[in-house]
């Protein structure tokens, strides 16, 4: 599908006067079925995962898996010289496993430094960054979404799209200056 | 699914019908006046047995207390939007600390079993007498009429304000409120930790801990939002507050129990490890009593069950917003913070292992029932929810 102007589609943007249409235009994009969708604002809007019918992210999992793997790594760091490879005595403390306490801190700290390495990482990787455009920017009326706009954008690549539906559904739900946006 | 458009609230406000609940209020009182006779019973019996019993059931109802005080005084201070529906129950269970002042007249009687220092005269014990500027029998009693009179009165007036605001819905009633907070909560950080030292590390004059009010308080603030749990759930069960209070704030209760049993533990561990590290007689011998002999065992399943099994199932989201799911935890998180009061009390009584006695039990039932007696009479005084208050719809459209 090409635009007047010659271009591949990326979608089909709106532009809605509050955060309360945003939302409720939102419920019915959902329930129309569309996967390919997003909503900008310039704050979050609270209920609008249930509104566009978001499931859970699954970002913890690799959050879980980065604070394990930090877990492990504190407790192989500790207890491998000091209780395996070369046991002193220090401060009269133990050297079997009852010297953990004096390990936690090592443990709690690597735990979130790599929990909070899995989650940064892994929410650049979801969110498909660093990139250098986007073709949303191509749309002029989108640079106020971080500003006082409220938009809805719904992608060509989504399998139910067609111009003419997306377009009647977002006149439907009160949409203004609905754009068609090209690629780049 | 949160979205909850139709439901329309009720400015007259949902009112517990005493009545309906005759029976068990009847239940509450007949086991309250039991327990009071065991308790006399009790005291001229086994005084030395029961001074310590008495003080494990009265520190365990008192940190449940303090911390629904805590939880009433945060949401005026930081004009929290979510509390409304559920801070009626807050401020209900908090007024009941002018009782406690009443509960507290047997660790009086009992002093002299309880607290070595009120024993040793002046001149005998060096350590002892460097501490006598704190340590003396006037400025305990002054201590505590403040701390009672303080929670008392502030837990009252709360209460008080707010359900006139129930009638005239004016503001200014929470405009008061919040000015009364900002006071208030200076006064209970110094209040609730001077407490616990008065009167739980008080049993051991030789120790001390600069972070004993932050750990009391920890497990009071975290025990006092599940038992708030169970209040609500209990109050739904019998047909109230169902359009009111939603899964979302069930979640938000939940979202807190996780931060105050991470809290706890964090507080717990930093205590322990930085004793455990110096390794100074006079710091370790607290942490030494309680854990040899059978004392360790309850130690280790405090830690394990506290955390350990608290933690990860709070963690998740699905338990959080289904109701009996964080029932269960809220029940045993407040087995956990009973535990918690009986290990740092009876210890100082029974050194060389865990020591049941009969007499442990009694006090819970004493105070319990009888708080639970004035409790139910106190719900049916006022609407279950302030209906009035200027910050209801927010929370009554809750999504977090």
């Amino acid at each position: 599908m090409k635009t007047p102007s010659g271009h591949d589609v990326y979608g089909i943007g709106a532009e809605y006067p509050t955060a309360g249409a945003l939302y409720e235009a939102a419920k019915r994009v959902r329930d129309a079925g569309f996967k390919r969708w997003d909503v900008h604002s310039p704050f979050p809007i609270h209920g609008m995962d249930d509104a566009m019918g978001l499931g859970k992210s699954w970002l913890s999992a690799p959050v879980l898996a980065g604070g394990v793997t930090g877990l492990l790594t504190a407790a192989v760091l500790e207890f491998g010289p000091s209780s395996i490879l070369y046991p002193l005595i220090v401060h009269g403390k133990p050297r079997n496993f009852w010297t953990v306490p004096a390990f936690f801190p090592i443990m709690f700290e690597l735990t979130v430094l790599f929990s909070a390495f899995s989650a940064f990482f892994a929410v650049l990787i979801m969110n498909g960054l660093p990139r250098w455009n986007h073709p949303v920017f191509n749309w002029d009326r989108f640079t106020r979404a971080t500003n006082d706009g409220f938009f809805l954008i719904i992608e060509a690549r989504d399998p139910r799209f067609t111009e003419v539906e997306a377009r009647q559904l977002l006149e439907e739900s009160g949409g203004q200056h609905i754009t068609l946006i090209h690629e780049d | 699914m949160s979205e909850r458009a139709n439901v329309v609230p009720m400015p007259e406000g949902e009112f517990f019908e005493a009545n309906r609940f005759a029976g068990k209020s009847a239940l509450f009182g007949i086991l309250a006046l039991i327990g009071i006779v065991l308790s006399v019973v009790g005291g001229l019996v086994a005084p030395h047995q029961f001074a310590y019993s008495w003080l494990f059931g009265f520190a365990y109802f008192f940190t449940l207390l303090i911390g629904c005080f805590f939880w009433t005084i945060v949401h005026y201070a930081v004009d929290a939007e979510w509390t409304v529906v559920v801070r009626r129950q807050l401020e209900n269970i908090a007024s009941l600390l002018a009782v406690m002042a009443v509960f507290f007249i047997p660790v009086l009687l009992l002093r002299h079993h309880l607290y070595e220092w009120m024993n040793i005269p002046r001149g005998q014990e060096p350590l002892l007498d460097s501490k006598r500027l704190y340590l003396n029998m006037p400025f305990y009693l002054g201590r505590c009429v403040l701390y009672f009179v303080f929670f008392g009165a502030a837990a009252f007036l709360l209460r008080r304000f707010s359900v006139r605001q129930d009638r005239d819905g004016n503001p200014w009633w929470t405009l008061a409120s919040r000015k009364l907070s900002f006071l208030s909560l200076p006064l209970f950080g110094l209040c609730l930790t001077f407490a616990a030292y008065d009167w739980l590390i008080g049993t051991d004059y030789r120790w001390f801990s600069t972070m004993w009010g932050v750990y009391i308080f920890a497990g009071a603030a975290g025990s006092s939002m599940s038992l708030l749990v169970l209040v609500i759930t209990a109050l739904r069960s019998a047909g109230y507050l169902r359009d009111v209070v939603t899964l979302e704030h069930y979640h938000i209760m939940g979202k807190w129990m996780l931060a105050f049993t991470v809290f706890w533990a964090y507080i717990g561990f930093g205590q322990y490890m930085l004793i455990w590290y110096a390794n100074i007689p006079e710091e370790t011998q607290y942490f030494i009593r309680r854990n040899v002999e059978s004392w360790n065992v309850l130690n280790l399943l405090l830690v394990v069950g506290r955390f350990f099994v608290g933690f990860p199932l709070l963690l998740l989201r699905g338990p959080k917003k289904q109701p009996l799911k964080i029932c269960v935890i809220a029940g045993w998180l407040l087995l956990m913070q009973m535990l918690d009061i009986y290990i740092i009390v009876l210890p100082a009584l029974h050194g060389t292992g865990v020591h049941l006695s009969i007499w442990d039990f009694v006090p819970l039932l004493t105070i319990g029932a009888t708080l639970a007696f004035l409790f139910l009479r106190v719900l049916g005084k006022a609407s279950l929810f302030p209906n009035r208050d200027p910050r209801l719809i927010e929370s009554l459209y809750l999504v977090n």
